[in-house]
C-alpha cells in the first residue's frame, strides 16, 4: 500500500483535473463567488477612502491639535511646567501680550523694498507648525510665514532687518535688528504675514516696547522686573487630536477660555464612527452571504458527483483521502474567486476615482484599498472556504456508497 | 475457491446488488454473521465482520484497493479522466505509478484506438471494456461485476462476457457476477448461485446463498 502522502498527491491531482474537465461549472462557481466579494471591497474600499481623506487632516494638519487661549490670563514658569510635563501636551511655548508682539521688518538687500508688519509667534525646537524646518534661536535666527517670506522676496539663508520703536519719556525710539532667516514656514503653519521667534527674542521685544533694558542687544531702558515673569498667552498643541477634547475641558474646567478645532474634529470623528458601523451591518450581512453561497455550492457539488465519489471509495480509496476532494476544489474556486474580485476590483477603482476625481481634488481617491486589505480578504475567503470544505466533507462522508451506485 | 466463477441470478430487487455490496466490504453487514476474506496471493485471513464492527473503515477500502476490482452496470468510469487514466487508477492507488499498463490492458480488451479518449465518447459497450480493465489493472483476487452486461445489445453482451471469462481464468481470479441474464451467464460457463436476501431493516440482514445444480 502507498504511503498516505502518496495517495493524498493522487486525490489532489484527480479534484483538480475534475476542476478543468467541468470548467464550465467550475467558472460559474467562481463568478458567483467574486460576485458576493465585489461589492464588499469596493464598499470597504470607498468608506476606506472616504473617511481617509476626512481623517487625514485631522493626523497631517497640526491646526487641528492647537489650542490657543481666548483671552489675555497672566501664566507663570511654573503653570508652563506643568503643562509640558502632562502626557497629552506635545509642545506648549509662552506668547507675550499681543500689541506687544509685532516688528517691521525689511529686506537686507533690498533697501528700496517695501517695508512689512509681521506678528511675531513664539516658537522652539518640536514646534509642530514648522516640523521639519530649523526652528528660530537666540536672538539673531528667526523662521518667516510663506506670505511674509513673498511680499519681502526673501528665502531661507537671506538676512532681514527688524525695526523697533517705542515712545519712552514723549521722544520716540528706534532700534534696528539683524536677523537671518532660517527657514521659511509652509503656507499652512501662518497664513499671515508672520514671523517665528524665539521665545528669548519674543521677550527682548516685549521688554523693549515696555521701556526695559535689554543688555543682551544693548537697548537701554528702565532695569528689568524682579522675580518671575509672567506671560500674557500660550501656544499649545496637543499630542494627538483625540487629546484636544480632553485638555480643552482641562483649560475650561481650570477657568482659562480657550479656542479649538474640537467640533471639526468630533464631526469627523463620529461620521467615522457612523459609517463604520453601517459598514461593518452591510459587511457582515454580506459575510454571512458569501459564507452559505460558498458552502452550499460546495455541498450542491458533492451531492451531484456522489456517484464519482463512490466510485473512487470502490476503487479503495479512503474516505479521508477522499475528503480532500471538495477541500482541494473549496479553496481553489476561493482563490480564484477572489482573484477575479480583485481584478474587476481595480477597475471599478479606477473609475469611481475618475467620477469623483473633481470632487474630492488634490491627486485624494475615493475608493482604494491597501495591499493588508487584500490579504485580509483573501484570508476570509480561505475561511470561508475552509467551512464550505467542512460541510462538502461533512456531506461526503454521510454518503452511502451503495445508495449512490444504485441510482446509476 | 480460487478461481471460481460465479453468478447470482435473479430479477431487479432481488437482492444481487446488496450481495455483491456485501462481498465488495462497501456495504455494512448486519450483526452476529460470520465474514472472512483470504486473498488468493496471501497467505492471511481477514476478518470483515469484525473490521466492520469495530469501525476499521481503513483496512476494508485497503482490501478492496488490493484485493477487489469492481465492474459496475454503466461502467463508473470517472468522466473527467481518460480512458488511460481511468485503466491505471486502481493500480495508480495501490503502488503510486500507473506501470504503463493501460496499452497491454486496452490490446487485451481491444479497445487500443479509444485510450486518449474520454469515457463520454465511448459506446457503452466500449465503457464496459474500459470498466473490466480498471478493474483487472492491479491484480486483484476477485472481479465483482454487477449487471455487466445489462445495458449492451445481446451479441456485445456475449462478446464481453467471453472476453471477461478468457481473462480470470488466464489470471486464475475468482469472479462474481449478478446478472438476470440466466443463458448468457450458462454459456459464459459460470456456476449458477441462488440466494435470498431478507431485509427488516438496514440492519439486519440474512443472506442465504445455496448452490443451484
Amino acid at each position: 500500500m502507498q504511503p498516505d502522502v502518496s495517495r493524498l498527491r493522487l486525490v489532489i491531482e484527480l479534484a483538480l483535473r475534475e476542476f478543468t474537465h467541468e470548467r464550465v461549472m467550475s467558472a460559474c462557481f467562481v463568478l458567483s463567488l467574486s460576485a458576493v466579494l465585489l461589492p464588499l471591497l469596493v464598499l470597504f474600499g470607498l468608506k476606506f477612502g472616504i473617511i481617509g481623506n476626512l481623517l487625514e487632516p485631522l493626523k497631517e494638519d497640526p491646526r487641528y491639535r492647537q489650542i490657543l487661549p481666548a483671552g489675555s490670563g497672566s501664566y507663570g514658569p511654573d503653570w508652563f511646567a506643568a503643562m509640558a510635563a502632562r502626557s497629552d501636551v506635545a509642545f506648549i511655548v509662552p506668547r507675550t501680550r499681543a500689541i506687544a508682539a509685532t516688528m517691521r521688518l525689511q529686506s537686507v538687500d533690498n533697501e528700496a523694498g517695501r517695508i512689512i508688519s509681521v506678528e511675531l509667534i513664539p516658537s522652539a525646537s518640536g514646534d509642530p507648525a514648522l516640523s521639519g524646518l530649523e526652528p528660530p534661536r537666540g536672538l539673531d535666527t528667526i523662521a518667516l510665514s510663506l506670505d511674509a517670506a513673498d511680499k519681502l522676496g526673501v528665502s531661507e539663508g537671506d538676512s532681514v532687518k527688524g525695526i523697533l520703536s517705542r515712545t519712552l519719556g514723549g521722544e520716540r525710539q528706534t532700534v534696528l535688528l539683524p536677523l537671518a532667516v532660517g527657514a521659511v514656514a509652509s503656507a499652512a503653519a501662518f497664513a499671515r504675514d508672520g514671523m517665528f521667534v524665539s521665545p528669548e527674542l519674543l521677550m527682548a521685544v516685549e521688554d523693549f516696547k515696555d521701556g526695559r533694558a535689554v543688555e543682551a542687544l544693548g537697548w537701554s531702558g528702565a532695569a528689568a522686573t524682579e522675580g518671575p515673569r509672567y506671560f500674557a498667552g500660550f501656544r499649545l498643541y496637543a499630542r494627538s487630536v483625540d487629546d484636544v477634547a480632553g485638555l480643552r475641558k482641562a483649560l475650561m474646567d481650570r477657568g482659562i477660555d480657550v479656542r479649538s478645532r474640537v467640533a471639526d474634529i468630533e464631526l469627523v470623528q463620529a461620521l467615522d464612527r457612523n459609517l463604520s458601523i453601517v459598514f461593518w451591518i452591510i459587511a457582515g450581512i454580506a459575510a454571512v452571504g458569501y459564507g452559505l453561497a460558498f458552502g452550499s455550492s460546495v455541498w450542491a457539488n458533492v451531492d451531484r458527483k456522489r456517484l464519482e465519489f463512490s466510485v473512487l471509495r470502490l476503487t479503495g480509496f479512503r474516505t479521508r483521502a477522499i475528503v480532500w476532494f471538495p477541500i482541494v476544489q473549496a479553496v481553489l474556486t476561493g482563490v480564484l474567486g477572489w482573484l477575479v474580485a480583485a481584478l474587476v476590483f481595480f477597475v471599478v477603482q479606477a473609475g469611481l476615482n475618475i467620477l469623483f476625481a473633481e470632487t474630492v481634488g488634490g491627486g485624494e481617491s475615493v475608493c482604494r484599498l491597501l495591499p493588508a486589505h487584500f490579504i485580509l480578504a483573501l484570508l476570509l475567503t480561505l475561511g470561508a472556504a475552509a467551512i464550505a470544505a467542512a460541510l462538502g466533507g461533512r456531506r461526503l462522508a454521510m454518503l452511502e456508497p451503495s445508495l449512490a451506485l444504485r441510482e446509476a | 475457491m480460487p478461481g471460481a466463477k460465479l453468478a447470482f441470478i435473479g430479477e431487479s430487487g432481488s437482492g444481487k446488488s446488496t450481495l455483491l455490496e456485501l462481498l465488495a466490504m462497501i456495504l455494512r453487514p448486519g450483526e452476529g454473521g460470520q465474514f472472512t476474506f483470504h486473498p488468493r496471493t496471501q497467505d492471511e485471513t481477514h476478518d470483515v465482520a469484525a473490521a466492520w464492527q469495530a469501525g476499521n473503515l481503513d483496512l476494508l477500502a485497503d482490501l478492496r484497493s488490493r484485493h477487489i476490482g469492481y465492474v459496475l452496470q454503466h461502467g463508473g468510469l470517472l468522466p473527467y479522466l481518460s480512458v488511460r487514466d481511468n485503466i491505471e487508477l486502481s493500480r495508480r492507488l495501490l503502488h503510486g505509478t500507473s506501470d504503463d499498463v493501460a496499452e497491454r490492458w486496452a490490446e487485451r480488451l481491444r479497445i487500443t484506438d479509444q485510450l486518449d479518449k474520454r469515457p463520454a465518447e465511448l459506446s457503452i459497450g466500449q465503457r464496459q471494456r474500459v470498466a473490466i480493465a480498471r478493474a483487472l489493472a492491479h491484480d486483484p483476487s476477485v472481479l465483482i461485476a454487477d449487471e455487466p452486461t445489462a445495458a449492451i445489445d445481446p451479441l456485445n453482451a456475449e462478446r464481453i462476457m467471453r472476453l471477461m471469462v478468457g481473462l480470470v481464468d488466464e489470471l486464475g481470479v475468482t469472479l462474481i457476477v449478478a446478472s438476470h441474464a440466466h443463458a448468457l451467464m450458462r454459456h459464459a460457463g459460470l456456476r449458477m448461485i441462488e440466494h435470498l436476501v431478507e431485509t427488516s431493516d438496514r440492519n439486519s440482514m440474512r443472506v442465504t446463498v445455496t448452490h443451484a445444480a
